[in-house]
């Protein structure tokens, strides 16, 4: 009785369903399941047609790989719909994604934002080709018709200038300092004051690291021993670099292989002073926590990056300028950046300049930025915002902030090149064979050694530029 | 009942032509068309898809010429080694001692030694980079063992990407090697174990004998799929080494060499060279291997 009762209710049920296969078999031989498949397909087909992705009803879409600067700029948005009555899609892309999709956005002239922040070790690849290929406009005519190119640090527009062309307005400027534990600094009887040459610096950690019998519990410094980014921080204060304005690969010059030299002798052989514990991650997080490390190299993206990762030693931590190479030399250098730059296919250029100058070139948006992110802004107005001058807590009462635009002027310029990406990971690789090298046989051979690493380095670099003929 | 069964004939002898259309089509757009397009961009410098200039073997000869190529080669032929004389060996040992009847739990050990390659390659690389981290599991373990440097992730030593390479991939692949093994030698006659069993054979011999020949034709396959897997290897270095070679170059393979020059320097000419390089040796290898066991006579 039970299935006769179940069935009743499917019946007419079912009878639609054949008659809907009779009906469909008349003009679709293939049976009901393909034509519903294929009705499927032609749907899905025609909305993403319809509907191209992302754009919607945004007048401006730009894309952006950082968590703060997607808040800060969702925020200014709304205010940029009220002022310019525009609507801007700001999307979030991860920021190893954001490259390779911008490449292939622009190769394939899909799906292309109009505005795009590109972080610096990769801007170098986007200027790449012929010139009238780049995906980037030229952005120096609305900077000098609008008064503004004197307006922001110099240096700071090298990385993004590439044949007299600025293809990015530098987000920031990223001057860098040394952070160090107050607390350890007391303990081991060292003042931050009286470390202005490195000289003086490498014999304070000599004393701490070496007296204390190599132990390996605590080192004056936290360098990277098979990557780049810190040795860059050095060489950029010295004023060598990786490649020059002209964008010819100079990282075998005296100075390179001397910084490299003296670099190594700070992570290996009788008188280190430097441990790589990380530079992010937990590895990181403890070495500043158990003192492992007493300084790190602190930008003021980083330094925001340790209030939030390290909360525990808040009024326990200090800021000071890097100790210079020679007496009265440069007090900083820079460690990363970000631009932001307009496609050559957006619509509407000038609104995308205007929406650019909102939040990279508007002391007020600046400031808001500044207030989220703790990055100073390149943009020089921005530096008298009384924020600049607030003390932070967790750094002692220090106005980090004040002092790292105090440094801000005199930070080296970086020059990229399409390249670039790749000589910083080889110069790691240099780095991590010079320490393996100085740990077996020490000073013996040892500038043979890192000359012919770095000549070998940058040979293949400029191979490699020769048969590029765009 | 179907539309089929009401249309005419002619109809539906068109209908598997119909039904292999979107795969054809798919086929030619998405598997023809770059094959083609990449032999002859393999024969041009290219920026983008755009700009190109016709350099002949240009992009073989600069090829052949690069460090950087053939410390990939020996990365990678490096792995492809410990892939097969580490991973099918433990595999196969896995196999073996799970294929025994009376082992309690036998399926859940199955399952657990299979599921690492349910989680993918993405979380075990993630997963993995912890681990080797300073003061990670394993750095701490190593520390404690070898004295090795607590504080420094361990992936920052160039001595140890490989082996870190190779640890990764036991995790992930020897578990999933098994159950072609498990397979296998649930295929293998059970009366030729009874036969030599009276004939006085032992362990290793009915091993040597029985087992080997009877799983060869499975063993040839992993062996050929491991091969052309290793020099494949790309994701797990990506992932473990942090988007690049790793200390040293040590993690730099024939992939990865391909990726960086054809998506980061936009030489999509070179990297079809490489890639075509790559085909043919990896063909070579394999009817080496298929030579080797004999397969390629009995398949003739």
């Amino acid at each position: 009785m039970q299935p006769q009762t179940a069935n009743r209710p499917s019946r007419p049920a079912a009878g639609r369903v054949a008659s809907l296969r009779e009906a469909a078999g008349e003009w679709f031989p293939f049976g009901l399941a393909p034509l519903l498949i294929l009705a499927m397909t032609v749907a899905a087909g025609a909305y993403l047609l319809l509907h191209p992705a992302g754009r919607g009803r945004a007048d401006l879409r730009m894309w952006t790989f950082a968590n703060t600067h997607w808040d800060a700029y969702r925020k200014a948005a709304g205010q940029f719909a009220r002022d310019a009555n525009a609507r801007v899609a700001v999307e979030l892309v991860h920021t190893t994604a954001v490259t390779s999709r911008l490449r292939a956005a622009f190769w394939t002239g899909k799906n292309i934002p109009d505005l795009a922040e590109v972080e610096i070790t990769w801007a170098g690849t986007f200027f790449t080709g012929p010139v009238e290929q780049i995906g980037f406009v030229d952005l120096r005519p609305y900077l000098v018709r609008d008064g503004l190119l004197d307006k922001i640090v110099s240096a700071r527009l090298a990385p993004y200038t590439h044949r007299g062309r600025i293809f990015g307005v530098p987000h920031d400027v990223h001057p860098v300092m040394l952070a160090y534990r107050r607390d350890l600094f007391a303990r081991y009887g060292i003042d931050a004051n009286e470390l202005t040459t490195w000289e003086e610096f490498i014999a304070a950690g000599r004393r701490v690291t070496v007296a204390r019998g190599g132990s390996g519990d605590v080192y004056m410094i936290n360098l990277a021993a098979t990557a780049s980014h810190s040795f860059e921080v050095f060489l950029f204060q010295r004023g060598g670099g990786y490649f020059n304005a002209a964008g010819e690969v100079i990282i075998d010059d005296d100075l390179a292989v001397d910084t490299l030299k003296w670099y190594t002798r700070l992570l290996a052989g009788p008188n280190r002073i430097a441990a790589d514990p990380g530079m992010d991650g937990p590895g990181w997080v403890n070495s500043v926590q158990d003192g492992l490390c007493l300084t790190f190299i602190c930008p003021d993206w980083k330094a925001r990056m340790t209030e939030l990762q390290v909360p525990a030693l808040s009024g326990r931590m200090g800021l000071m300028p890097l100790p210079a190479f020679s007496p009265g030399g440069r007090r900083t250098s820079t460690w990363g950046g970000t631009m932001i730059g307009i496609t050559a296919p957006c619509r509407d250029k000038d609104l995308a300049w205007r929406w650019l100058k909102q939040i990279y070139l508007d002391p007020a948006a600046a400031g808001k930025l500044m207030e989220s992110t703790g990055i100073l802004p390149s943009y020089r107005e921005a530096w008298r915002l009384p924020q600049v001058s607030r003390p932070v807590a967790y750094w002692g009462g220090q106005r980090i902030l004040a002092d790292y635009a105090r440094l801000a002027d005199t930070v080296p310029a970086e020059h990229t090149s399409p390249y670039s990406e790749l000589v910083k990971g080889q110069v790691g690789t240099a780095i991590a064979n010079a320490v393996a090298y100085y740990r077996r046989r020490g000073e013996a051979g040892f500038d043979r050694f890192v000359r012919r690493e770095l000549s070998a380095l940058a040979a293949g670099v400029r191979d490699k530029q020769r048969r590029n003929p765009f | 009942m179907t539309g089929g069964s009401t249309s005419s004939p002619r109809r539906a002898a068109r209908a598997p032509y119909v039904f292999l259309t979107p795969f054809f089509v798919t086929f030619l757009v998405f598997g023809l068309y770059p094959i083609i397009r990449s032999i002859v961009l393999s024969f041009f410098i290219t920026y983008g898809p755009r700009s190109q200039t016709f350099v002949g073997l240009g992009n073989f000869a600069f090829m052949l010429g690069d460090p950087d190529f053939w410390i990939a080669v020996r990365n990678t032929a490096v792995f492809a080694a410990a892939s097969l004389l580490i991973q099918l060996p433990l595999s196969l040992a896995l196999a073996l001692a799970l294929n025994r009847r009376r082992l309690a739990g036998r399926g859940t050990l199955r399952l657990a030694y299979f599921s690492p390659r349910l989680v993918g390659m993405v979380f075990v690389g993630v997963i993995f980079r912890l681990l080797f981290e300073g003061r990670g599991l394993l750095t701490t373990v190593s520390h404690a063992l070898f004295g090795t440097d607590l504080n420094s992730s361990m992936l920052d030593s160039p001595s140890f990407v490989m082996p870190a390479l190779v640890l990764t991939s036991l995790w992930l692949y020897v578990g999933f090697n098994m159950i072609y093994f498990l397979a296998a030698l649930q295929a293998v006659d059970e009366t030729l174990y009874e036969a030599a069993l009276v004939d006085g054979a032992n362990a290793w011999q009915r091993f040597l004998h029985v087992t080997l020949p009877g799983i060869k034709h499975v063993t040839v396959f992993v062996v050929v799929l491991s091969t052309i897997g290793s020099f494949q290897l790309f994701e797990l270095p990506y992932l473990l080494l942090g988007n690049g070679p790793g200390a040293g170059k040590a993690g730099l393979t024939v992939v990865m060499y391909l990726y960086q020059s054809g998506f980061i320097s936009g030489d999509l000419g070179f990297a079809s060279a490489i890639g075509w390089t790559l085909v043919a040796a990896v063909m070579v290898l394999a009817l080496v291997q298929m030579r080797l066991s004999g397969t390629l006579r009995k398949e003739a």
